[in-house]
C-alpha cells in the first residue's frame, strides 16, 4: 500500500450533469496522444449523408438548444446509428441523425459534434492533465439522468432505464446506508447546493433519512473544520434561482445551463478541500458526470456484466428488452489526490458509475457481499494513489 | 504552485425564467410524491403542472425540501451561500405558496405562475433530464 492510500480518510464524490468525454476533454488529445480524445478523421453523417466533423466549436450557453436526447431511445440511435436489425454493431454513427430528430435543422443539427478547446474549460482541463483523466470511465445505462445516478448511491438502477422512482425495500443497500449500518459505523454525506435545489436521490434518500444530506455551505465549513465524513457525495445547483445573497446560477453544466458556473463550482470543490492542508493529504477527490447528455463522444459503450435486471421492450422504447449488459455513453471523469502522478492517464481497464460505490465499500467496508452483480464486477480506482511522497506542485484555481 | 484563473460566467448567463427542465419536472414530481407522506398541514398544496420555470420549480422545491427536514427534526446547516452571485435578488414567491400551504389544509389546484412569467414565457423547448 502506498503513502498517500495509507494516509486517505476521506471520498469526495462531485457529480456533474449531462457531458461526454470528447465534449468536455476531448481536445487534449492534441497536447497528450495519450489522452483518448478527438482525431480529424472523426465524424458523424447529417440528415442529408453528408460527413459532418468534430470541431472546436462548442459554446458555454446557447449552442444546445433544445436539450439534445438522452433518453433511451435516443441513445441507442447514437449509439447505432439508426441500425435496429438483430445483428446491429455500435458504431457511433447516430448523433447528428438524433439531433436533427429534435429541431429539423441540419445545420444545427451539427452543433452536437462540437466539443471545447482546453483555454475554454481551464478547470476541468488543468484537472485532467495535473492528476488522473481516465480514458474508459462510462455512464452506467445508455439512458438519462436518475438511472446513471442510482448507480452511483446503489451499484445498480433496480432494472429501471428512465426517470423513473424507485423504492426502498430493494435488495441492495445505499452506500450511505451500508456505511451508517457499518460496525464500527462509518459516516457520510450528500451535501446538495441548497433546499432550492436540492438532490436528485429524494424518494429513497431524504424521504426516509434527511439526517444525512448537508449543503454546499456546509461542505465548505466541514472542509474548513476538518469534519468531513468518510464518504461525501456533492451535487451541483440545478436551477437558476433566488438565493439568500442573490441570485444562484446553475453550477451543473446541465444543457443550457451555463458552462463557466459549473468551472467555478468544481474549482470551489477542489480549492476547500485544499485549502485545509490535513484534509488535502487526506482526502482523495473525484468529479465525474452522470450521462453524456445526447453529445457526440467516439467511444463505442463495451458490453458489461449483466446485472440481474430486464428492463422490458416497452421500458426501453426501442422494441427489444434491455439487459444491463451494455454501459452507457462515456463520460469526463478525474481523480485529484496530491498522492497521484502528474499526467496520470488511466487505460486499458474500463469503470463505470457503480465503480463508485465497490470503491467506497471496498475502502471503507472491505468484504461485503449484498451488492449488484455490476457493482461486484466494477472495477476500483483507489489504487491510482501510488506516490510515498506527497506532492507540492499542485494547481490553485483564483475563484 | 500554478494559479489558474476561473473566468465567472456573465450576469446575462442566469435566467430563473427559462423553461422547467424534464429533470426538474421530475424532480418535482418526485418530491410531490414524497410531500403526499407529510401531515397534510406540511404539504404545500401546489399544483405542479402549473409551475413552468426554474424560478418557480426552486421556490417549489425549496418548501418541500424544508418540509421533509422539518418533519424529521433535522435542518442541514446553511441554505444558501453560494459562490455565484450574478444578479440582484428576485421577490421571492415561496413565502405566497406556503401561506396557501397553512391556510388550506386540503389539496387544491393552484397556478404557480406569475404574470411576469407568463410575459417571459419563450418558445424553446423542454429540456430533458
Amino acid at each position: 500500500m502506498s503513502k498517500g492510500l495509507d494516509n486517505l480518510k476521506h471520498i469526495v464524490v462531485l457529480m456533474m450533469e449531462n457531458r461526454s468525454f470528447d465534449h468536455m476533454l476531448g481536445a487534449l488529445k492534441v497536447q497528450d496522444p495519450r489522452i483518448d480524445g478527438i482525431s480529424p478523421d472523426l465524424s458523424n453523417p447529417d440528415s442529408t449523408g453528408a460527413s459532418v466533423k468534430a470541431q472546436p466549436l462548442a459554446e458555454f450557453q446557447g449552442q444546445l438548444d433544445p436539450d439534445p436526447d438522452h433518453h433511451f431511445p435516443g441513445v441507442d440511435l447514437q449509439i447505432f446509428g439508426g441500425d435496429s436489425s438483430a445483428g446491429r454493431v455500435p458504431n457511433m454513427q447516430g448523433f447528428v441523425k438524433s439531433y436533427f430528430s429534435q429541431r429539423h435543422d441540419v445545420n444545427h443539427s451539427q452543433k452536437i459534434m462540437y466539443y471545447f478547446t482546453p483555454d475554454k474549460v481551464p478547470v476541468l482541463t488543468t484537472l485532467a492533465t495535473e492528476f488522473a483523466v481516465f480514458n474508459r470511465w462510462f455512464s452506467s445505462i445508455p439512458g438519462p439522468t436518475i438511472c446513471n445516478r442510482a448507480f452511483a448511491h446503489y451499484g445498480t438502477s433496480f432494472g429501471k432505464v428512465g426517470m423513473d422512482l424507485f423504492y426502498i425495500n430493494e435488495p441492495f443497500k445505499s452506500i450511505y446506508d451500508r456505511l451508517i449500518l457499518a460496525n464500527p459505523k462509518r459516516t457520510s454525506k450528500l451535501y446538495y447546493y441548497d433546499q432550492a435545489s436540492s438532490t436528485q436521490e429524494i424518494v429513497n434518500l431524504l424521504q426516509h433519512q434527511p439526517e444525512l444530506f448537508g449543503t454546499y455551505q456546509q461542505f465548505l465549513s466541514d472542509c474548513k473544520k476538518g469534519q468531513l465524513p468518510d464518504y461525501s457525495f456533492v451535487e451541483p445547483n440545478y436551477s437558476d434561482h433566488d438565493g439568500d445573497n442573490g441570485a444562484e446560477i446553475a453550477s451543473d453544466q446541465h444543457p443550457d445551463h451555463h458552462v463557466q458556473a459549473g468551472e467555478l463550482f468544481i474549482a470551489t470543490i477542489y480549492n476547500a478541500i485544499k485549502d485545509n492542508p490535513d484534509l488535502w493529504k487526506s482526502t482523495v477527490l473525484l468529479v465525474v458526470y452522470d450521462e453524456h447528455g445526447g453529445i457526440y463522444d467516439h467511444v463505442v459503450p463495451p458490453a458489461c456484466a449483466k446485472d440481474g435486471f430486464v428492463a422490458s421492450a416497452n421500458d426501453t422504447g426501442t422494441g427489444r428488452a434491455f439487459e444491463f449488459d451494455r454501459l452507457g455513453i462515456r463520460v469526463p471523469a478525474i481523480l485529484i489526490s496530491p498522492w497521484i502522478p502528474k499526467g496520470t492517464v488511466v487505460s486499458g481497464r474500463t469503470f463505470e458509475h457503480a465503480s463508485i460505490p465497490a470503491t467506497v465499500t471496498k475502502h471503507f467496508l472491505g468484504d461485503y457481499d449484498q451488492r449488484s452483480p455490476r457493482e461486484k464486477a466494477a472495477d476500483t480506482f483507489l489504487d491510482l494513489i501510488t506516490l510515498d511522497t506527497m506532492r507540492t506542485d499542485c494547481p490553485d484555481f483564483g475563484v | 504552485m500554478v494559479l489558474i484563473p476561473v473566468p465567472k460566467p456573465p450576469k446575462s448567463a442566469i435566467n430563473p425564467d427559462r423553461p422547467v427542465s424534464k429533470l426538474l419536472r421530475n424532480q418535482m414530481e418526485h418530491l410531490q410524491k414524497a410531500e403526499f407522506r407529510l401531515p397534510v398541514k406540511q404539504q404545500t398544496n401546489t399544483y405542479i403542472n402549473a409551475i413552468k420555470t426554474e424560478g418557480e420549480a426552486a421556490d417549489y422545491i425549496r418548501q418541500v425540501t424544508q418540509a421533509i427536514h422539518g418533519a424529521h427534526g433535522v435542518e442541514p446547516k446553511g441554505v444558501a451561500p453560494g459562490p455565484v452571485a450574478v444578479t440582484p435578488r428576485r421577490k421571492s414567491r415561496g413565502s405566497d405558496i406556503a401561506a396557501v400551504a397553512e391556510e388550506r389544509p386540503t389539496r387544491k389546484r393552484k397556478t404557480a405562475r406569475t404574470s411576469k412569467a407568463k410575459a417571459k414565457k419563450k418558445t424553446r423547448t423542454k429540456r430533458t433530464g
